[in-house]
């Protein structure tokens, strides 16, 4: 019967290790090569010989690194939490309001989640330049501060709410807001936390929008500064671009491993009720 | 308190928003030339992948220049990366965002073109302007018999061989015919105990640039038919390559056939000997220095007289425009010699349009470094070199029927000749369908 378990758990670490390589592995392996320095080759071994960081100096300054970090920043800061404060109201009324029509929208918001963004980039590129928000931060995360899935995401969170806790806070005399406010968006935080990592994961790494809605390369992004060192006309440094893919991912990381925690409990939170 | 927090942090949010849209474009007013005739306004342009150093210092000197000859003109210069300028300058045209001067691959020039998106420059060039163009080039800016583009950089190919593995072999020569290629591989492999030979696909462009070449003259399409299955060469290039791929002389990595697999198989040690442009070598220098010291050049693997390709980059100019004249006067401008010149150097593995600058000592005696090696090796192949695959709508869909034909025979899926076949049937009924019938 040991002997079962046993053998059980090394299957099981063995899987486990497996999918460690799999996921892990092609960064660490773009992290070897970031660390190489100009004498040794992307192929002459696996590990560093002598390991330097002059790769992500020079991406930092070659590339304006901090403009384009400061862009990226800003539109994110801008898409989480507009798009947490909209999809989580949105979703609320989703979940807890009868009006007529409700079921419509709520179709009509979810289908929303099937069209291709190359359908609607054009026409969303003009209404953009008529509203003035070729160039702005603002236009760049348009996109992102109310999502589709954000909102069916809240909704399906708000509907785990026990009713119950909300009737009370409405006897005790709270209105609409206060009851969304108070009782119903603590009780959904891991949820909002999902949402927050989504949404800053997503936006972090956009490159379609904010290239077409951007006529001025001082508002790029990481992912199009990104780009620019990978699709060099001659094929690029190697060396650079995974120093520069690295930085790049960097907060990504940070905050995933900050909030990792609250991000899976609230992904399955959000599939207990349909 | 709590209260007062929640309300200031909504508060807070739309603050936020609010003052992110003070960013907002101030304005993009261009005007036409103004009426005394000297040029004024704001030209816009668009380069493909040229962001960074040398290329920023070049091109802020080249827009001092153009701004110091018309006061009344404000350059701007973006950079675009490459894969995507296709798609922005067409969603671009949809609004009023529209760039003045646009750097262009004559493949995208051709699709942007058909659906009306550039002006014409047949009459808004001069004549001695044309003239000034080498003719192969000049003539990848024309489609449907106008002009669309003004040409800017080349590259042309060239053999790329790694003579460490060369010397390990015995090899002393480039091969000039497939049966030789095979031979020469064949001998590196055995020595090396690794695949040699590679073969670009690329979207199958490559492979059609090479069956012309093999042609060396005769027309593998005739007014709109293929002529392929008649062709001895070609099936000998569809049959040994069959045989390189099964005998693990070509690598397994080929049948996907990109240029930058290539590059990395190259740094590798995993391919010895290829076929490519000048451009090769980029990323091979800083990634893998060894290889980079032991790479040579030499005339491309086919018979010294055969026709070549020459890949150009184009400037176009969009139709909806605001500024037509000094548009057409800025490509007039960063095209002329003295800035292509100016241009190859900076770049290093490129060539420039203009018969002026190719002159200059800097082509016909440009050093020994492997780069350089490859520079002289392309400007000699320029002489017999032109866009070999002629602008024609149904270009995209040819590229995919060679390239799924091409890998399934390496793979030995089907036979040679059934390969070249499928791909004669295919394209005549695709000429057809397209009512096409050029020749090539």
């Amino acid at each position: 019967m040991k002997t079962k378990t046993q053998t059980k758990k090394i299957i099981l670490y063995i899987v486990m290790l497996a999918i460690c390589v799999v996921t892990v592995g092609p960064f660490l392996y773009t992290l070897f090569i970031a660390l190489k320095p100009a004498t040794q080759g992307i192929y002459d071994g696996l590990l560093p010989a002598n390991p330097t960081f002059a790769n992500f100096v020079d991406a930092f300054y070659k590339t304006d690194f901090l403009r384009y970090l400061l862009n990226t920043v800003i539109v994110t800061g801008i898409a989480v939490p507009f798009n947490l404060l909209f999809s989580s109201m949105a979703g609320y009324a989703l979940a807890r309001m009868n009006f007529k029509g409700r079921s419509i929208v709520l179709t009509l918001i979810i289908s929303t989640m099937t069209v291709p963004f190359q359908l609607y980039m054009a026409p969303l590129f003009q209404i953009a330049g008529e509203l003035g928000l070729r160039n702005s931060y603002v236009g760049l995360a348009v996109l992102q501060v109310s999502t589709a899935f954000g909102i069916y995401f809240m909704r399906q969170a708000f509907l785990t709410v026990p009713k119950e806790l909300e009737e009370s806070a409405y006897l005790d005399g709270a209105n609409r807001f206060q009851v969304w406010w108070k009782v119903a968006m603590p009780l959904v935080k891991p949820t909002l936390i999902s949402l927050a990592i989504y949404t800053f994961t997503f936006t972090w790494g956009d490159y379609l929008w904010p290239l077409i809605n951007t006529t001025e390369s001082s508002m790029y992004t990481l992912s199009i500064a990104l780009a620019q060192m990978s699709q060099n006309f001659d094929g690029g440094n190697l060396k650079l671009i995974s120093a520069a893919s690295i930085l790049t991912t960097i907060p990504s990381l940070l905050i995933f491993i900050w909030l990792q925690k609250y991000f899976i409990s609230g992904q399955t939170d959000g599939a207990v009720k349909g | 308190m709590k209260k007062r927090l929640s309300f200031a942090l909504v508060t807070a949010l739309l603050l936020v928003g609010l003052m992110a849209c003070s960013s907002e474009d101030e304005g993009n007013a261009t005007s036409d030339a103004g009426s005394s005739g000297e040029l004024s306004g704001e030209v816009t342009m668009w380069t493909a992948s040229l962001a960074g150093e040398p290329f920023d210092s070049y091109f802020a000197d080249l827009e001092a220049a153009f701004e110091e000859m018309h006061p009344e003109v404000d350059v701007i210069i973006e950079d675009i990366p490459q894969n995507e300028i296709e798609q922005k300058v067409l969603t671009s045209l949809t609004g009023d965002d529209v760039p003045d001067v646009v750097n262009l691959a004559p493949r995208y020039m051709i699709n942007i073109a058909a659906q009306g998106g550039l002006l014409e420059l047949n009459d808004l060039v001069s004549e001695e302007v044309q003239n000034s163009y080498l003719e192969g080039p000049f003539e990848a800016g024309y489609f449907e018999e106008d002009l669309y583009a003004l040409p800017w950089y080349l590259t042309t190919t060239v053999s790329w061989y790694n003579n460490d593995h060369f010397e390990q072999a015995g090899i002393t020569e480039t091969p000039q015919t497939t049966q030789e290629i095979y031979d020469t591989a064949k001998a590196i492999t055995d020595a090396t105990g690794k695949p040699s030979y590679y073969q670009i696909i690329n979207q199958g462009d490559t492979v059609i640039e090479k069956m012309i070449s093999i042609a060396n003259g005769e027309p593998i399409v005739e007014e709109g038919k293929a002529l392929l299955t008649e062709n001895e060469e070609i099936l000998e290039f569809f049959t040994l390559t069959q045989k390189m791929y099964e005998e693990g002389i070509m690598p397994q990595e080929n049948a996907e056939g990109s240029f930058s697999t290539a590059q990395e198989l190259f740094m590798a040690n995993n391919v010895s000997l290829l076929e490519s442009g000048v451009t090769f070598l980029g990323p091979i220098e800083s990634g893998a220095p060894d290889v980079y010291n032991a790479a040579k050049a030499g005339q491309p693997l086919n018979a010294l007289d055969a026709p070549m390709n020459v890949a150009v980059m184009n400037f176009s100019i969009p139709s909806k425009t605001d500024n037509p004249d000094a548009a057409v006067a800025l490509a007039e401008f960063v095209t002329n010699a003295e800035n292509q010149l100016e241009f190859a150097k900076v770049a290093g593995t490129v060539l420039p349009s203009t018969t002026e600058s190719l002159e200059d000592e800097y082509f016909t005696n440009p050093g020994d470094s492997p780069k350089a090696l490859g520079m002289l090796e392309a400007s000699t192949s320029l002489e017999r070199s032109k866009v070999l695959i002629p602008p024609v709508e149904n270009s995209s869909e040819l590229y995919e029927i060679v390239k799924m034909a091409f890998v399934k025979n390496i793979q030995g899926d089907i036979t040679p000749e059934e390969a070249l076949q499928e791909i004669t049937e295919k394209w005549d009924a695709s000429f057809e369908k397209a009512g096409l019938t050029p020749t090539f």
